[in-house]
């Protein structure tokens, strides 16, 4: 298959999602009746982008590909980047929808999701900062819409404050990004990266800063990061195992692309790493002291995604892989917890549960305890105070973590052996039925497990893939051989 | 691949574990399962006993991550897999039959314990014969969750206490995780000989966090001071025969890590640096007898029999350490000697208390009284195992204790050798409680029915009371693998023959004292007999005292409130400082965590958004006008 199709990935979902309210209108469905056509319809659309990603091949991995759009040659036109990272996260936000897309939504949820969809996959390709923002942006619109519609009397106003964070946000970015275009003239993350080494002023590192906050609000960066425990008990589990899980790495990822392509100076990763600390600490202690679990998890998440942060702003050979490992690990694990939390706890999710937590928490031999070892020991070579402080606030957030993860566990052997008298909802005596989160949440399990087994080849892939976007020289490269002659 | 032998034992292991889910719903099937353990024994005894090779490696490498692991066993963990896989058969002989069938009555999963102990066995002796420090860390993890495993499967109050190990171990964990952390960069290598030899050029602060970070975080594992708070109500709450297993072995895994780190990876030098003006060595003893001290005393209040033993064999471990942190060859033979005693008289008492439980029910001492005419066979375990632990001949646990106090004097030791003394007096006077409130007055009348356990139960623990009896009197036995873990990790040997210790001024051997005991007993039986004593057996209620004649309700037992002028002495004493500095603990960091929470809170989401912004703008201008990084 030739590379041209690759916008299809972007641009297929966001004709059916424009298409589809129209073509509800044809049919007759009512706006707030499930339909199963248009049900079909979109799970086709991004069944097909899948079918795509998976013809243009992972041999991404070794060769990255950059498609330039409409005729134009990079500094004027717009262009498509797919390297290996861009090619795990289209495949992870594909698989993600597949398995978390609502059945019985209404029309009005399709045709959000499916912008969504396309939005997440444009940023997850995007080769320049403008389109980043306009995806990002699009990411965004997405999301009120998504959250809005979640039922519940809260979830209007859980919305709007999202709204406004988020319009900080991208007001941030978009000055960022200004300053950027009036520094250099140009928004192409290659071009940019080439003019990057003269870092002479203030001026890019402060640009840098305000698209680190501006992006950083979805990325649940600390201090941007307050919807995250409100949207997260708000929405539906599935939509919170698809923020948690995808939508976050992705602008995480955005991050790092801008970091590592425009700004590998050290004045811009220590911010990240203080913001990280903050975000660690503040997200594992909150979540030890929130008794609902799904605020739990949601500050647990807002505690990974702060480790996360910590490891990218190592440097590039220690810091990409264990931030890549840290991200998928929790892309798979989170996304599992939100969902086992839908349902009564039975005896066998409870095993589930604790086998994702072990994970979590970096208990060998599962995944999760090499993405930490490659963290812990990244920290302690590349030394210095900072990281010091990082390397303990690591330690110690790990035993929090621990801690609150197993009274979950806790809660369930408690209600398992009612008082007598007593009737609880939460916990069902006999096993129920899975369904298709517990079903989904199980695969993740299967996952993990696969991972822990095949850990050898999965680390080799995953490193070549950070090596891959580590490599300035061979973006800049590729995005230029591909240039319209 | 031809099988070493250690993969033959591992193989059994695994195969325990396997079977142990299949046949572990029939009370019966438990035998199957002893009967692996068995084959366990047999395979460590062989290597133990086989002297042409003083390390047995196993076949099987792996390879992740770049990281070479290889697993072997050598002297020390040849004695740790002995104690371990020899405790791991007592106790599930004691599960067979009439325990487990009572134990699957009462609500709990056999399989699951059977397989929580088969687990534990698996993962300690992947522990024990890690081969560098990724197998090490490994080992550990695992051990320590299938530790948290066994203690909370009765869940309840259990479930409570294993989360606090939980936490605890997970605090160790992440202690030993960053010292490894630190080593292997320094190092670039995760074997011990590469670490070993990178360890001489690191600078002197970091040698000193490692050892700190080394001590602390393996130690919390075997209950060091101020790490040992967890300890005693895990086991005490974990069901009977896995309490035994975990106090008998799982708490001495601690020990085992640090000796291994300390000495074999780092050759001991660590112990010899000295912290703000005494030398760690020095500080390290007085860890050791602190910790032999308060929980010792700690235990002497506890009304439960289980809590009572639990807390002393956080005490206990305190002698294991006092001993080898002497690093000489009388002072580490009797702390590495004491694992073994330690463990051999434990698991008798855990399983006499165990069956106590079985038979009444309850293990509340103020509650229990007179069983020794009911119980005779758990009784004499119980008096073999207290005279152990309080460290009596002819009982092994005298041997031990005589060598550490030995080394104490010879060093010169004598305020540490002090400390151990009223270590020894707490223990003595508690035990005391334990064996007289439970089996000695009189017996309570709804205790007047019961019969004395079963044979699959009272079998374990009379072997194990005979192994008290006959490594008390023969140490030169236990020595002989002591000696052999003393040389892997390159501490001095002590001189001993079969009857124990050959020491310049003054030697030891059991089998004289041990003569000379149980001579004079039978002096006093011939006296007590051949004068004519004669004794007749009464109903305890056919009495009578000071004129009124005694009725059940009327109890001439007092075990209620026991030491009760004893405890108005020392009570000025037990302050619960530790109890207050963990709730310290827990407060700030629910403090903190309160203060942090309270940032997603805010009703204005933006504020913290905004402060973020201006300080990191205010950042890059700083930086931008020729400020350096952090």
């Amino acid at each position: 298959m030739s590379t041209e199709w690759l916008p299809l990935v972007v641009a297929l979902p966001l004709l059916v999602a424009f298409l589809l309210q129209p073509l509800a209108h044809w049919l007759g469905v009512r706006a707030e009746r499930p339909s199963p056509v248009l049900y079909g319809l979109s799970l086709m659309t991004i069944a097909a982008t899948l079918w795509i990603t998976l013809q243009l091949g992972s041999d991404v991995i070794a060769q990255p590909l950059s498609v330039t759009m409409g005729g134009f040659n990079t500094p004027v036109g717009i262009n498509l980047y797919l390297d290996g990272l861009a090619y795990l996260l289209l495949l992870a936000t594909q698989l993600a929808l597949l398995l978390l897309w609502p059945a019985g939504a209404a029309v009005r949820t399709h045709v959000l999701l499916l912008v969504l969809a396309a939005s997440s996959m444009g940023l997850a390709l995007s080769g320049d900062l403008f389109n980043l923002y306009v995806f990002y942006e699009l990411l965004a619109v997405a999301t009120f819409g998504l959250i809005a519609a979640s039922p519940g009397r809260a979830a209007p106003l859980v919305s709007f404050r999202y709204l406004l964070l988020s319009g900080m946000g991208s007001v941030l970015a978009l000055s960022g990004i200004a300053l950027i275009y009036s520094h250099s003239g140009s928004l192409n993350l290659a071009d940019l990266s080439m003019l990057a080494a003269s870092g002479e002023g203030s001026l890019p590192i402060a640009a840098f800063l305000l698209i680190l906050v501006g992006f950083g609000v979805k990325a649940e960066l600390f201090a941007v990061n307050s919807w995250v425990p409100e949207v997260y008990s708000v929405t539906s589990s599935r939509f919170a195992a698809l923020l948690a899980g995808v939508v976050s790495k992705l602008a995480v990822v955005m991050i790092v692309r801008i970091l590592l392509l425009l700004f590998p100076q050290p004045e811009a990763t220590d911010p990240l790493l203080l913001l990280g600390i903050l975000g660690l600490v503040s997200g594992e202690l909150a979540a030890w002291r929130s008794n609902d679990f799904r605020r739990m998890l949601a500050y647990s998440s807002i505690g990974q995604l702060g480790m996360i942060f910590i490891a990218f702003s190592l440097s590039l050979e220690l810091g990409l892989f264990a931030g890549l490992a840290l991200s998928f690990h929790h892309m798979v694990v989170k996304p599992g917890l939100f969902l086992l939390l839908q349902q009564p706890l039975s005896r066998w999710r409870v095993v589930l549960l604790i086998l994702f937590a072990l994970s979590l928490v970096g208990v060998p031999p599962l995944p999760g305890f090499w993405a930490k070892l490659a963290l812990l020991t990244g920290l302690v070579e590349v030394g210095g105070w900072l990281n010091g402080v990082a390397a303990v606030t690591f330690l110690v957030a790990t035993v929090v973590e621990a801690g609150y993860l197993f009274r979950i566990v806790q809660r369930y052997y408690q209600e398992e052996r009612p008082i007598a008298g007593s009737t609880s909802s939460t916990v069902a005596a006999v096993e129920s039925p899975w369904g298709w989160e517990g079903g989904v949440a199980l695969m993740l399990g299967g996952v993990l497990l696969a991972v822990t087994l095949t850990i050898n080849p999965v680390t080799e892939q995953l490193q070549q893939i950070a090596l891959q976007s580590g490599d300035r020289e061979r973006l800049i490269s590729t995005i230029t051989v591909s240039e319209v002659e | 691949m031809e099988l070493a032998l250690l993969d033959m034992l591992g193989i059994f292991a695994v195969g325990t574990v396997i079977l142990s889910l299949l046949v572990g719903e029939h009370v019966r099937g438990g035998q199957q399962l002893s009967l692996l353990y068995l084959l366990q024994l047999v395979i460590v005894s062989f290597m133990v006993s086989s002297s042409e090779s003083t390390q047995f490696s196993s076949a099987l490498t792996l390879e992740l991550q770049g990281v070479t692991m290889s697993w072997r066993l050598d002297g020390l963990g040849l004695y740790f897999a002995l104690i371990t896989v020899a405790t791991a058969l007592f106790v599930s002989v004691y599960m067979v039959g009439a325990w487990g069938a009572h134990y699957r009555k009462q609500g709990g999963s056999l399989p699951l314990l059977h397989f929580a102990l088969s687990l534990n066995v698996l993962t300690m002796l992947l522990l024990l014969a890690s081969g560098d420090l990724l197998s090490l860390f490994i080992g550990w993890e695992l051990a320590s969750w299938s530790a948290f495993l066994l203690m909370a499967l009765a869940g309840g109050t259990a479930l409570k206490s294993a989360l606090r190990y939980l936490v605890y171990a997970m605090a160790g964990a992440m202690m030993v995780f960053g010292a490894i952390a630190i080593l292997v960069v320094e190092a670039g290598s995760f074997q011990f000989a590469a670490v070993n030899s990178a360890l001489v050029q690191l600078e002197a602060e970091t040698s000193l966090l490692l050892l700190l970070l080394v001590v602390a975080g393996f130690g919390v594992k075997m209950g060091l001071l101020p790490f040992h708070l967890w300890q005693a109500s895990a086991y005490a709450e974990t069901p009977g025969p896995g309490a035994a297993f975990l106090g008998a072995i799982s708490s001495r895994l601690g020990l085992f890590a640090i000796l291994l780190v300390l000495f074999k990876v780092a050759g001991g030098g660590w112990l010899n640096q000295s912290l703000a003006g005494v030398s760690s060595q020095t500080l390290l003893a007085w860890v050791a007898v602190a910790t032999i001290i308060f929980p010792t005393f700690t235990a002497m209040r506890q009304n439960d029999a289980r809590e009572l033993l639990a807390w002393h064999g956080i005490g206990q471990g305190g002698y294991m350490l006092l001993g080898i942190a002497m690093m000489d060859p009388l002072g580490a033979a009797g702390g590495l000697l004491h694992v073994f005693n330690h463990a051999t008289y434990q698991a008798a008492l855990f399983l006499a208390v165990s069956a106590v439980i079985y038979r009444t029910g309850s293990s509340d001492l103020n509650h229990l009284g007179g069983l020794v005419v009911r119980m005779p066979l758990t009784f004499v375990t119980m008096l073999v195992g207290i005279i152990g632990l309080a460290g009596l001949p002819p009982t092994n646990g005298f041997v031990s204790k005589w060598l550490v106090y030995r080394s104490l004097l010879e060093q010169g030791e004598v305020l540490l050798f002090v400390g151990a003394v009223v270590g020894t007096l707490g223990t003595i006077l508690s035990v005391y409680k334990l064996i007289h409130n439970s089996f000695l007055g009189s017996l309570r009348l709804e205790h007047q029915p019961i019969r004395e356990v079963p044979w699959t139960m009272w079998l374990p623990m009379l072997l194990l009371s005979l192994i008290i009896l006959l490594s008390g009197i023969f140490p030169g036995v236990p020595l002989q693998w002591v000696s052999a873990a003393l040389l892997s990790i390159g501490l001095p040997v002590p001189e001993f023959n079969l009857g124990g210790v050959v020491a310049e001024g003054g030697s030891l051997d059991m089998r004289i004292i041990s003569g000379v005991l149980f001579a004079g007993f039978a002096m006093a039986a011939l006296i007590f007999y051949g004068m004519g004593g004669r004794s007749r057996r009464v109903n305890p209620l056919d009495n009578y005292a000071g004129g009124h004649f005694l009725y059940a309700a009327n109890r001439y037992h007092y075990s209620n409130n026991f030491y009760a002028g004893l405890m108005h002495l020392i009570k000025p004493w037990y302050r619960g400082l530790f109890q207050r500095i963990e709730q310290a603990v827990v407060r700030l960091l629910a403090v903190a965590a309160g203060l942090v929470q309270g940032i997603y809170l805010q009703a204005q989401a933006g504020r913290m958004a905004l402060v973020v912004t201006v300080l990191l703008l205010w950042w890059g201008s700083y930086v931008g006008q020729g400020g350096g990084g952090l």
